[in-house]
Order: C-alpha cells, then structure tokens, then sequence
C-alpha cells in the first residue's frame, strides 16, 4: 500500500519553497503512476462501454477516413497511392496523439475538480491521466500503422527504435503543452475553445494530409516553425525510412525543455490556487 | 472502548507538541487561515482580462480578485484516539477545514500538518461514474482511496456483501435508486485503512436496515482509526461518536472541549 502517512501544508514560504512544494506533487504522482493509469482505463472503457468495437471504433473511422483521404488526394497531387497512403496514415495517427494530448488537457483539472477538493492527490496523476488515455487510443490505432507497413512493404526501410526515440521526444512534449492549457483552462474558461481552433488550425498547415516536400526553397519556414512538424516527424520518418533532419530532434529537445520550465514554473506559482479555480 | 479513558486523561494536556515527538498519528493545525478567491464570471473570461489590460487601469480594479476568508487563525490538536466533532452553522467553515485536513487546500496562513493516513469521506459520490458497474466504481474508488488493485480484490467480497446489492453489483451504477447507490458508496467508501478518518455529515443514508449497518461499520472504522473529524448538525450523533467537539463560527473556532461541554459550548 503506497501511503502518503505524514502531510504537511504551510502558507507560502517563498519561490523555493513554492517550487519544492511543486517538485514534491511531480514526485508523489510517480510513485501513483498506477492510479493514473487506471484512472485513464477507466476513461478508456467508460467511453466505449457497451459497444462491441469498443475503441476500434475510432481505429474503424481512421482507417476509412485514412483510405479515402489517401485515394483523393493522391490524385488531386498526381502522386502514387502507394508513397502516400503510408504517409498519411502515419500522419492521421500520430497527429491524432499530439491533438488528444492537447485538446483533452483542456478538461485534465476541470474533470478532476471532485477529487483534487477533497483529497491530497497530486495534480500530475491527472496530467498523466491525459496523456494515458491517448497512449491506450494511440494502442489501438497501432493496428492501422502496422497494416500500411505491411501492405505496402514500408517496413522493411523502417527503424522502428527511432520512432520510438521519436515517439517519446513527441509524447514529453505534447504533455507539457497539455498541462499549460490545463492550468490555464481551469482559470480561463475561454482556453478550450482557443485551443480546439488553434489545433484545428495546424491539421493543415502540418503536412498531415499532404506531403512536406511539395514545399521547397523559402517556403519550407512554414514547416521549420511549426513545432507539430517536428513532432511529427520525430515518429513519421523513421517509420516511413526516411532520414530525421538532426534540426528535429534539436528542435524537440529545446522544446521539451524549455516548455517544461515554463510549464513547472506556472505550475509552481498556481499550484496553490488551481483547486480554487474549479 | 478502552481508547476512551485514555483520551479523556489527555484531554487537559493539549501542548502545541513539539514537532520532534513521534506519535504515530497526529493533526497538528497552526494559525490556519485560509481564504476563498472568489473568480467572478468577469474575471473567468480572458476576453475581460484583456479588454481590462487595454482600457488601463481604470477597470482594473473590478478584476482584483475578492476573497472570502474561510477559516481564521484556526489551532488544533488530536492525537490518537481523539474523536472531534465540529459544531456551527451553515457556511461557518465545517467542510473547508475538512478540506484543508484532507491536503486539498493549501492554508493561506499557518499549516496543516496530518500524521497518518488520511481518508476524506467528504462526498460520497466522490469517484463514482454512474455509468460503470457497481464492481468497476468499487475498484475505482479504492484506487483513488490509495488502494493498490490487489488489495481491491481482496476486499471486494466484503464491501458486495455489506452493500447486500448482490446481482445488481453488475449493473451500472445509474440503475441503482439513490438508497442503493448510497449503499455502494458507503461500502467503497469505508473499506480502506485508516488512521485519519475525516467525514462530513452524511450518514443518514438508506432505510433504516441499512442505517444499522451503516452505524456498525462506522463504529469499526472509528475503532480501527486513530484520529475521527467529523462535521455535523446532529447533536445526538456527535454525542455517539464523539469525545471532544469544537465549533466554528464565521471561521473562527474555539477551543476543542469534551462532549460533555457542548451544551455549554453551544450556548456560548
């Protein structure tokens, strides 16, 4: 039994102390990563109870949408459907993990106001909740991902190690963005509705749907700022064979890091007051 | 009860203990002060925020978040044993000093230190998704009680039982009418450990059958755990379970005295 047997709660005591106190609520929450864990099961079930499919059904729909977006669009492009079905599969998949993440952080601290009132858990299990409930989502979609690779032979260019390196460089830094909207959207009840339009928004101006190479010269920007293009591409590429520019995983690691700071500093400051927001 | 006797010769030595001394289970509550941000509507839209930060400082003002200050200066002491019922009207700060005990609060002022585990029966629907089954929200709310899944199952048969909803355990939650969800939650609720057991006034839940269950069980868990919080309006409950009783009043409490006072704390 993992008991939290001494507690202590003390007025402010300064930045350091805030920030310990913060520390303290990361490291508790790893100790219970079981409850999140379960917690994001339950989620899981809860959403798809009753159904026969259960969550294949979101893999069923991907998968239409996957053919038909494919088909069309290999012909608008004048592309074979073989290069790019798996292109957009992955694509549907993993960006699929980075909007889940995201959009549903909106709700990680509002859906948990019961609990977080009236018992001592630490404010991260719900982060992990979140992130979680997309990686069991991102579980059953996987069957899609290994059909392309295997239609279309793909998987004999794949390394498979380095999109998991990609994946984890994806999934650490989605989740920071998803705390940041957490806290925020617990105060500010505008942020979900921001967010959904913002994530709607860079659907299409990450090469999700179309390939990145049709953007050449100084228009490749668009891509080099768009920090769900690194993302990704962190886990698309090596899936796919291809080569993973060096700059994405610089990109991701300063990313990781400097919106983990921001994030944990936000976090250290309103720790105390988010349980009052709900 | 042999705790009881025990208490009562303690009673008069409420030292604000050192913290070096290591009893097993201890509240300790200093200066406690804990004050409500009240967000307005206004200030939950970050269009106002904004619109607020363009037309200067003028508006500004409006947003200055207003506070309502809970609790004040509040000091307690329990020790093993020690069975506390808190007293006072609506709104006098019952339930957020319930809160604050169960580490959901963070005092604004002075602290809250709990020796112990801590179980908040605060809201007993806490954790309870009505449309999962009886079984599934029994294991849910022993995760979040702190129990680990193997300890769930251990326990499993033993809630069904004393919940006496048989069959109807595999059914969803929102089938259930309130006496019977009210059945489940006890059960879940009260089949964890522990040695801080901190409730708020619901125990009249159920037909009178279960009452007596109820009743049973709370007295067990009374006896298993150290230190007893509770907050009610009844006088002959607190009287049952209690052997000390504090009131709160606009926030402000008095001091803890035996049961026995409370006519006369109550008159005060």
């Amino acid at each position: 039994m993992d008991s939290a047997t001494h507690m202590l709660r003390t007025g402010r005591r300064g930045a350091l102390f805030e920030f310990n106190m913060a520390f303290q609520d990361l490291r508790n929450s790893g100790r219970r990563l079981g409850l999140a864990w379960s917690l994001a099961l339950h989620d899981v079930m809860s959403r798809y109870r009753g159904s026969i499919l259960g969550p294949f059904w979101i893999t069923l729909s991907m998968g239409f949408m996957v053919l038909g977006i494919a088909f069309l669009y290999a012909n608008l492009f004048a592309v074979s459907v073989k290069d790019f079905l798996p292109m957009v599969a992955l694509g549907i998949v993993f960006f699929g993990v980075i909007t889940g993440v995201i959009v549903e952080g909106c709700e990680t601290f509002v859906a948990a106001a019961g609990m977080l009132s009236q018992t001592s858990l630490p404010m991260f299990t719900f982060v992990w909740r979140t992130v979680f409930r997309n990686l069991i989502n991102l579980g059953h979609h996987l069957v899609i991902v290994v059909a392309v690779l295997l239609v279309f032979g793909t998987w004999r260019h794949s390394h498979p190690l380095e999109a998991l390196g990609g994946l984890i460089l994806l999934v650490v830094n989605a989740a920071w963005i998803s705390m940041l909207v957490a806290i925020t959207a617990a105060r500010f009840r505008d942020i979900p509705q921001v967010v959904t339009s913002v994530m709607q928004f860079a659907a299409f101006v990450t090469p999700v749907f179309w390939p990145a190479d049709r953007l050449t010269g100084p228009r490749r920007i668009v891509l080099d700022v768009n920090p769900f293009y690194h993302m990704l591409e962190a886990v698309r590429s090596p899936l796919l064979g291809k080569p993973t520019d060096p700059g994405t995983y610089a990109v991701l690691t300063a990313m990781a890091l400097v919106g983990w700071a921001v994030t944990f500093g936000l976090f250290s400051v309103t720790r105390r007051r988010i349980v009052h927001y709900l | 009860m042999t705790a009881d006797t025990d208490t009562r010769s303690t009673l008069r030595a409420q030292t604000p203990g050192p913290s070096t001394s290591k009893e097993p289970v201890r509240i300790s509550v200093r200066d406690l002060t804990l004050r409500f941000p009240v967000y307005g509507v206004d200030a939950k839209s970050l269009k106002k925020r904004l619109a607020a930060i363009t037309v200067g400082g003028r508006l500004g003002s409006h947003a200055g978040v207003t506070e309502v200050t809970a609790l004040s200066n509040v000091n307690l002491e329990l020790r093993a044993g020690d069975r506390l019922g808190l007293v006072g009207h609506n709104g006098s700060g019952k339930t957020t000093l319930l809160r604050a005990l169960s580490g959901a609060y963070e005092p604004d002022e002075g602290q809250v230190e709990v020796e112990g585990r801590i179980a908040s029966l605060l809201n007993l629907s806490l954790g309870i998704d009505p449309s999962a089954t009886g079984y599934d929200n029994i294991r849910l709310r022993g995760r979040v009680a702190g129990l680990t899944a193997r300890e769930i199952e251990e326990r499993l048969e033993g809630i069904a039982e004393f919940s006496g909803l048989g069959p109807f355990l595999a059914m969803p939650v929102k089938t259930y009418s309130a006496g019977m969800q009210a059945r489940l939650a006890f059960g879940a609720a009260t089949a964890v450990d522990a040695d801080v057991l901190l409730m708020d006034e619901w125990i009249a839940v159920g037909d009178a059958d279960f009452q007596q269950l109820a009743h049973k069980r709370l007295l067990k868990l009374v006896e298993r755990a150290g230190i007893l919080v509770i907050a009610s309006h009844d006088h002959d409950l607190l009287r049952l379970y209690c052997n000390k009783v504090m009131r709160l009043e606009g926030g402000i409490a008095t001091e803890v005295v035996d049961i026995r006072d409370m006519d006369a704390l109550l008159a005060a």
